[in-house]
């Protein structure tokens, strides 16, 4: 009784803080479609500031088409993305601007090749903020301390491990300052031993209060991190909740079966 | 001999910047515009590709010239408008080439930064676009050097009319066409293999 008394107290606090807190991010009954083929059904989701939403789910549900809806680097099919309140799927939005303010992480990395760490993190402060050498140079060293890269900004992609190479892909989406970062598996491509120091710079970003939309399955990293975990299969919403929720009792069968594959993999691990 | 080493390697190095200067446009109009663009670009490709560089002097030298004598009566700017556009063609070749083999992510995580096309491409593609067409640039331009001597039937004074005057002076048959034989490996190798090792060396150090 005690404890239930605690959480509705917790639920009343949250609601306050939630109302007086923006949306940075928001998608309302988004559609992907290639052809006959759909790869987001009727998605609508809201991410605040300073919050940290989680997706997960069976490879090939959509999740990286989704967050490349968000970052209009795929236009949506239907529906609408907004950032910060701003319509970006009608009317004529400069989508580079957008776009400026939105830090993408992916998947498989892809930094630019031809430039060191620094200029991959200095490219968007030169040319999209359009700052003076002096001011982006010494604005893309701070990102690359904040992701203990410093001694490595002059060193090409090719001379850096994968999980150095993350690193500077989070800097390089963090430099701007963006309103959010969306980040698309970014451990899964990466040798286990790698993961854990991309984890801790993620870690770092969490405590800092950064908004994140991340989609991974490092299970215990969610569990620490993530204010709300969000299930995605076949292309929609399956099911939402706290961490907590996923952990000890999944209201859907198919997040529950998930649950259990992850967790037996984890622990093999 | 001297001046006509430097109106061969004029010609040949103006028609190279030419080809690089349209022909860089022209990959990427290739690789992202829409289609009525492309074929646009394909037929311009194809015929340039397709007819002889010296039918295509004569044509313009002779033919469209006496229509709009200024400037296709200009026997150097004809030869160099000539192999600059059949070069613009090769280039725009090699290049898509290049575009193709560095692939959509570059682009797209240049895009998500908030950089424009244009952008993405000047900062992004172009860079690296070159260090992945250095072997084929190379022998662009070696094709090029050799390719200019065709210059010498419309009335280019280059190497080749050079030493045709010298056959004709002289009698000799042999000993100067030696001579531009090695000349024109002088002028062609070196740069060609300078442009080869810059190329592997740089894709070596970024990984590529």
């Amino acid at each position: 009784m005690a404890r239930h008394v605690g959480e509705q107290k917790e639920e009343a606090v949250g609601a306050v803080e939630r109302k007086m807190t923006d949306t940075v991010m928001e998608c309302r009954d988004l559609w992907k479609t290639y052809g006959k083929i759909i790869a987001i059904k009727d998605v609508s989701l809201k991410i605040s500031e300073g919050d940290i939403k989680l997706i997960f789910g069976p490879s090939g549900s959509g999740k990286s088409t989704l967050l490349r809806c968000l970052a209009m680097l795929t236009p949506p099919t239907k529906g609408d993305v907004f950032l910060r309140g701003e319509c970006l799927t009608r009317g004529s939005v400069d989508l580079n601007k957008a776009r400026a303010r939105i830090g993408f992480v992916f998947q498989h990395i892809w930094l630019f090749h031809h430039l060191n760490a620094l200029g991959n993190v200095e490219l968007a402060l030169r040319h999209v903020l359009k700052l003076p050498k002096n001011e982006a140079r010494e604005k893309a060293m701070q990102a690359l301390k904040e992701v203990k890269l410093e001694e490595w900004a002059h060193h090409y992609p090719a001379q850096l491990s994968g999980g150095q190479q993350q690193r500077v892909g989070i800097a390089r989406a963090l430099a701007r300052n963006p309103d959010i970062i969306l980040l698309d598996e970014p451990t899964s491509a990466l040798d286990p031993e790698l993961t854990g120091e991309v984890i801790d710079t993620l870690r770092d970003l969490a405590k800092k209060g950064t908004t994140m939309l991340i989609v991974s399955h490092e299970m215990p990293f969610a569990r620490e991190v993530a204010d709300e975990m969000i299930f995605f299969d076949e292309g929609a919403i399956v099911e939402t909740g706290p961490p907590e929720q996923f952990f000890t009792n999944p209201i859907s069968e198919r997040a529950k079966k998930f649950m259990a594959r992850l967790i037996k993999r984890t622990r093999r691990e | 001999m001297l001046t006509g080493v430097f109106t061969t390697l004029s010609v040949s190095i103006l028609s190279f910047l030419l080809g690089l200067a349209i022909g860089l446009p022209l990959a990427f109009t290739r690789a992202y515009e829409s289609k009525p663009v492309q074929i646009l670009v394909d037929g311009f490709e194809k015929v340039f590709r397709g007819v002889p560089e010296l039918v295509m002097m004569l044509l313009f030298y002779f033919g469209i010239g006496l229509y709009v004598p200024n400037p296709f009566k200009n026997a150097f700017f004809t030869a160099t408008f000539v192999l600059g556009l059949r070069s613009a063609a090769n280039q725009s070749q090699i290049f898509r080439g290049a575009i193709r083999g560095i692939g959509e992510e570059q682009m797209v995580a240049a895009r998500s930064l908030g950089l424009s096309r244009l952008h993405s491409i000047i900062h992004v593609m172009i860079p690296q676009v070159f260090i992945f067409s250095t072997p084929g640039l190379g022998s662009e331009y070696a094709l090029l050097v050799k390719d200019s001597s065709y210059a010498f039937v419309i009335g280019v004074i280059d190497m080749m009319a050079i030493t045709d005057w010298i056959r004709k002076g002289t009698g000799d048959t042999v000993t100067p066409y030696l001579l531009a034989a090695f000349l024109y490996i002088l002028l062609t190798f070196p740069i060609a293999t300078w442009l080869d090792t810059w190329g592997s060396r740089k894709k070596k150090q970024l990984g590529l």
